[in-house]
């Protein structure tokens, strides 16, 4: 060992927790906020990527390897940096996933493309994820444009039709939180929604951690809006519904977009029978016609076993379906070389319905799962389940006279 | 908390430990030759850069700023535009700082009225409307969604495949702003904040332009902090409002200062040397164990260090590095006056001030009703008057401090024209200098740097001013106090030290409010001795004085005033003898004597 | 016309919030003249307080009151004897200012590691009933947080001018030096003027609690608005604070309505600075200068 190598190895020791993994065993860093704002679904999110990763090392691995995870914090932008670096120089990981917030992923994938470490994205929604043509990234689950699209889709072809309106003569309003979660799907919800000539009245941003929304609930009123699409965390999801019961507002249709309109506790904390009939488009959840999501079940009963609860969220799962499909693929090449993964990745063709989120994957050019998909859900009887599209639905919908 | 302000370099001991940090800095990394150390230490420098910055406000002008993000940020997001637009970020940063620095100036120029908690009340107000308006204007800056800068490697554009030059940009910039902070401190400008920190209105009686040298400081460490801000943009390839505008950010930088200790030069660069591993460590130990763990642990830190160690790091240092000091044996200067008394009775020249009509009310009270009076050139005015008569409300008339309702103050200059001054700087350029009755020292400076805070007023160099200051103090016998804390001294030392400063500026009026009150017998005829040398060295003297026997033997002239009017005026002799003072003031003992 | 009513009443209401939480901060500011950052973190430990206590023993939230308040006493209390007062005689007031941010991170993550990062829900209890008067709405909880900020300010005005304690207190607040001479204890003072601020948030967050979800940030949004309120109401004046609550309540609220949701931040933090900068002693301050220089 050289003096160097010593040198290092005692800065470790110093520095970091030792690494621990027997020397066979091929390396993955796992990037996640475990700490701080977004720990909670942070964690969520790796829960998916280690169950994925205990499944197919029961199965004999990858290429007959164990794999063993490295985690990564990535509390915030500088530290995700950090975080990467340290994975990719100390623990040689022979790829990256991760992360859940766009912020850290565009911030850590920036070093893995730097040194041509392969980084795969299993949650973060932003399009500038992959927006980059970053060579060395690869994302598997859908975007805000996808939570976008769908809802403005579920609003022409299911909420429209059973309103028994033409869906441009419904007035729209999208509300969402100021940060880059609710802005961009805002974004694409305006985009899509000219597109498919919705009439959307107005755009409103406001901080996720307000306490009053009573203005913004007036100014909708004062608007006459049919449909309200909200981008939000849990608090302000929560002081909505509420505000807007309490203001009398009562739109045809709220639809939110993931967040805090996907957690039990929102519902649990606005009352059910508020929150009933109220939309959502996020990741594959668990109440799904399982017929489209091969696979769920197995997941849910791991989940439960490993963690003893049942999934908090559809990150986890979402994170799953993406590092299995990866990792499955890769048990097929040889070897672990940067080169040899972007060849694997390329070669990844799942048509849709094969998975347990229901969504296929195939990478187009800019390495973004074309195939990935979000579903419509609404809160029926104080449980979300899918309603859109049809072949994955849960329940129908419940809207208008239906 | 501000350390005695010699700098840590003064001791050898010192200078071998600084640079033993700053060669760490560098040599660590590059011997472990491993990216994330290589982080570490960039994270290192650049939080050590930054607090360095943020001292030069928070610390040595005392303005506890927690918007410095703002700086930072506008440095990031200027870079990244302009990178954006191929505009190589060598020159983006220098945009970014100009324009930080026009911040620097509108965001802290209304609030330098604002003390403590209320500055660094506005500053967080400041940062949440930058913050909202960077989100709010997005096609300007991206908004929440943040803005990225293309991967196009190499020095032009600031960002590497390589580890080291990140590491050199990073390092240069804590020297700079390193050699930036040390520089200020051992110059003018440094005494001057400092002076400004301890004591606004003696710094502005010093003829400190204080509003003027925290302008300048603020602007320098705005500047600075940009500069930080554009790297650590190019190094981090993605901004967001959230990260960059963000409350958090601002009070971390602060908090390497204060626990590395604030006011102190290096002892930001010893903060973050010492916290960004530890915190590393710690997210290592207790990150991944429960929700919420680590952010605790932290928190709990934080109070024990503040309560335990309130001096911080540095001043664990200083007591390493100066066990103690004690007062230089030098012998006690019994006479005051360098110069022996000059016998021939001294000349009364023309007027060097006129003053007209001055009133002041302050709310329904008339303080000050009609005043006007004159002083000859290298004459004693002695003006008493019992309390709450009007005599410092005067005093603060004549020197900038307060201005009148109405009437006027003419001061003729060295070119013979009379002048009408305005702001206590205007009364120190012209020549008059005044002390407080209230005695105003800079505290926690020594006796030497509070005297060489009145030099400056004459000299730029800070040895000049060193030896202009250190003769004054011999000839106000306090040379052996030279370099003791100015809080130590007694009662007759600070009114003594109140002198010095202001004799230390050359001052061609000298104003004196009560610098007799509350010494003894001894002091009192050594003061007297004092003053007249001093009007013999060719200064004119308008004396606030209670202690009779001082007005008696020390004025040519005396005014008399009372409830805000001049009741008499004349020879000490015939002002005592004059019934209406009698009654007004001087009581019944004087009058039966 | 009504639109417009709805939103004053809404500010008014929100003016109402604004106030029971500012309360409490008027006499620590004002008095004790520190800045407590952990503000925000007393009234989400209260909300905390409250929601467990509701919960677990089935009460009304605003029996909790009962129990909230003088453990909340008892935290500020301690929080001055043991963090404040060592460094009130520091030579620099900054490091109170870090003692307090420290105490704030610790309480914040101390929730998140007790009760996780979702939110908890105190049953409103027929708190969120609307009351229509005329064309106006509001809610009955928010009518009672309107109606017990203004009996706060009136007991506490009561208590300062009128008790021998209250006379110590603002004694205190005039003059330390004096007032120390005078034999006041003056750090037994500042240690019960810290307990009754808290006290004050205590029953802000039981109040508080049935209408708002609570979350380990609860208070962060609160800490900045609170120390917005009281120094434009003028330093250590109660009913100053009340009003000031009213005027950010307003501007909160027809900012919202007439200019966009996302700027509202803006509104209310560029009135502070304004008012800061043209008129230190606040809107309805007597003229104390003391933090500002001529």
């Amino acid at each position: 060992m050289s003096y160097r190598k010593a040198l290092t190895a005692a800065a470790a020791a110093g520095v970091l927790l030792a690494a621990s993994g027997a020397a066979a065993d091929v390396k993955f860093g796992a990037l996640y906020p475990f700490s701080g704002d977004l720990a909670l679904l942070g964690e969520e999110s790796y829960r998916g990527l280690e169950i994925a990763v205990e499944e197919i090392n029961a199965n004999g691995g990858v290429q007959g390897e164990q794999i063993v995870l490295e985690r990564g914090d990535a509390v915030d932008n500088n530290q995700a940096i950090g975080e990467a670096r340290r994975l990719i120089s100390r623990e040689q990981v022979a790829g990256i996933f991760g992360s859940y917030a766009s912020s850290r992923s565009i911030a850590a994938s920036q070093v893995a493309e730097l040194s041509g470490i392969p980084y795969f994205e299993l949650g973060a929604v932003a399009d500038e994820v992959t927006g980059r043509g970053l060579e060395w990234l690869w994302r598997t689950n859908p975007t805000a444009e996808h939570m976008g699209q769908l809802i403005v889709e579920m609003t022409v072809e299911a909420i429209a039709p059973r309103l028994n309106r033409d869906p441009g003569d419904l007035r729209i309003a999208i509300i969402h939180e100021d940060s880059s979660y609710g802005t961009s799907v805002a974004g694409h919800q305006e985009r899509y929604g000219k597109e498919a000539g919705l009439n959307i009245v107005t755009v409103q941003a406001y901080p996720a951690n307000t306490v009053d929304m009573s203005s913004l609930v007036l100014d909708l009123q004062s608007r006459d809006i049919d449909v309200v699409y909200q981008t939000s965390y849990q608090n302000d999801s929560v002081l909505f519904l509420q505000q807007a019961d309490e203001a009398g507002f009562k739109p045809a249709a709220i639809v939110g977009g993931g967040g805090g309109y996907s957690l039990q506790p929102t519902a649990d904390a606005v009352g059910h029978e508020l929150i009933d009939g109220v939309l959502n488009a996020d990741f594959t959840q668990y109440l799904v016609n399982t017929e489209a999501t091969p696979g769920l079940e197995d997941f849910v009963s791991a989940y439960e076993e490993r963690y003893g609860t049942f999934p908090r969220s559809g990150h986890s799962l979402n994170n799953y379906v993406g590092a299995k499909a990866i990792l499955q693929a890769l048990d097929e090449a040889d070897g672990f070389d940067p080169d040899v993964i972007a060849e694997t990745m390329a070669a990844i063709d799942i048509p849709a319905g094969q998975t347990a989120a229901g969504y296929g994957m195939l990478f187009d050019d800019t390495h973004q799962n074309e195939r990935a998909a979000m579903m419509g859900l609404q809160w029926q009887d104080g449980k979300l389940v899918t309603v859109y599209p049809e072949e994955a639905a849960y329940a129908p919908m419940r809207l208008g006279n239906e | 908390m501000q350390q005695k302000l010699k700098p840590a370099l003064a001791s050898p001991r010192g200078a071998i430990g600084l640079a033993l940090v700053l060669l760490g800095v560098l040599a660590i990394p590059i011997a472990m030759d491993d990216q994330f150390i290589y982080h570490i230490f960039v994270t290192i420098c650049i939080f050590a850069a930054l607090s360095t910055a943020w001292n030069i406000v928070g610390g040595y002008a005392g303005q506890l700023s927690l918007g410095h993000a703002i700086f930072y940020g506008i440095g990031a997001y200027a870079a990244v535009m302009l990178t954006n637009m191929g505009i190589t970020p060598w020159l983006g940063m220098f945009v970014g700082a100009f324009f930080a620095v026009i911040a620097a100036i509108v965001v802290s120029y209304p609030c330098f009225r604002l003390h403590g908690p209320f500055f660094a009340l506005a500053t967080i107000a400041f940062l949440e409307v930058f913050r909202v308006l960077a989100l709010h204007f997005r096609s300007f800056t991206g908004g929440a969604t943040g803005m990225m800068i293309p991967l196009n490697i190499g020095w032009e554009w600031m960002v590497f495949r390589d580890r080291l030059p990140s590491l050199v940009i990073a390092f240069g910039m804590m020297l700079l702003a390193l050699a930036v902070a040390w520089w200020i401190r051992n110059h003018r400008l440094g005494f001057q904040l400092i002076a400004t920190r301890e004591r606004e209105s003696a710094a502005r009686g010093a003829g400190v332009q204080t509003v003027k040298v925290r302008l300048i400081g603020v602007s320098i460490s705005a500047a600075l902090c940009s500069l930080v801000g554009s790297f650590h943009a190019m190094y981090l390839t993605f901004i967001e409002p959230e990260a960059v505008f963000s409350l958090t950010f601002s009070i971390q930088i602060a908090l390497f200062a204060l626990i590395g200790g604030i006011g102190t030069v290096f002892g930001p660069l010893l903060g973050a040397v010492m916290l960004v591993p530890i915190t590393e460590l710690a997210r290592g130990w207790l990150g991944s164990g429960a929700l919420g763990l680590h952010g605790f642990v932290y928190g709990v830190v934080l109070v024990l260090v503040v309560l335990f160690m309130p001096n911080g790091i540095m001043g664990l240092v200083h007591r390493f590095l100066e066990p103690d000091r004690k007062p230089k044996a030098e012998p006690e200067p019994e006479t005051v006056a360098a110069e022996p008394r000059r016998v021939a009775p001294h000349q009364v020249g023309d007027d060097i001030i006129r003053v007209e009509g001055l009133d002041k009310h302050f709310g329904g009270l008339h303080v000050t009703n009609n005043v006007s009076f004159n002083l000859k050139e290298g004459e004693v005015l002695a003006l008493i008057g019992p309390n709450g008569a009007g005599k410092t409300t005067v005093f603060n008339m004549i020197s900038g401090f307060l201005k009148p309702d109405s009437g006027t103050v003419s001061v003729r200059g060295t070119d013979g024209q009379f002048h009408q001054p305005v702001t206590p700087g205007d009364y120190a350029a012209i020549g008059v200098g005044r002390t407080f009755q209230i005695v105003q020292p800079f505290a926690s400076m020594t006796v030497e740097e509070n005297i060489m805070v009145g030099a400056f007023h004459r000299f730029t160099d800070v040895n000049d001013a060193r030896e202009a200051a250190r003769e004054t103090a011999h000839r106000m016998g306090l040379g052996r106090w030279l370099d003791s804390e100015a809080r130590g001294l007694t009662i007759g030392g600070l009114k003594r030290l109140e002198v010095a400063r202001v004799m230390a500026m050359q001052p061609r009026v000298l104003l004196l409010d009560e610098v007799m009150a509350g010494i003894n017998q001894t002091d009192v005829r050594r003061a007297v001795d004092l003053m007249l040398s001093i009007r013999d060295s060719g200064v004119s003297i308008i004396a606030i004085e209670h202690v009779m026997q001082a007005v008696m033997s020390l004025s040519d002239r005396v005014i008399v005033l009372n409830s805000g009017q001049i009741i008499a005026e004349g020879s000490p002799q015939e002002v005592v003898r004059d019934p209406t003072v009698i009654e007004a003031y001087l009581g019944k003992e004087f009058a039966h004597a | 016309m009504d639109t417009f009513l709805q939103v004053l009443t809404n500010g008014l209401m929100l003016g109402g919030l604004f106030a029971i939480v500012s309360i409490g901060l008027t006499l620590i500011f004002g008095i004790v003249k520190v800045i407590n950052f952990a503000h925000g973190e007393y009234l989400m430990v209260g909300m905390y307080l409250t929601f467990l206590l509701a919960t677990g023993l089935h009460v009304h939230p605003y029996l909790t009151v009962a129990a909230v308040a003088p453990l909340l006493f008892v935290l500020g209390a301690l929080t001055q004897r043991f963090l404040i007062q060592p460094l009130m005689s520091a030579r620099d007031e900054h490091v109170q200012i870090f003692a307090t941010v420290g105490l704030s991170t610790a309480l914040m993550n101390l929730a998140l590691l007790v009760f996780g990062a979702d939110i908890a829900s105190t049953p409103s209890s027929g708190l969120r009933t609307s009351l229509h008067l005329g064309p106006v709405r509001i809610l009955l909880g928010q009518a009672v947080i309107f109606v017990v900020s203004i009996a706060l300010v009136a007991a506490l005005h009561w208590y300062l001018q009128r008790t021998q304690t209250g006379r110590a207190i603002r004694a205190v607040a005039q003059n330390r030096d004096a007032a120390q001479l005078m034999g006041i204890n003056v750090n037994w003072i500042y240690i019960l003027t810290f307990g009754i601020g808290a006290a004050c948030v205590g029953l802000a967050a039981s109040l508080v609690a049935p209408l708002y979800p609570t979350q380990p940030t609860s208070g962060t949004y609160f800490v900045l608005i609170a120390f917005v309120v009281v120094v434009l109401g003028g330093l250590g004046s109660i009913g100053g604070a009340f009003l000031g609550a009213m005027v950010i309540g307003l501007i909160d609220s027809l900012s919202g309505f007439y200019i966009g949701s996302d700027l509202r931040e803006v509104a209310v933090f560029g009135v502070f600075l304004l008012i800061l900068i043209l008129r230190p002693s606040g809107l309805f301050g007597r003229k104390n200068l003391a933090h500002v220089s001529p």
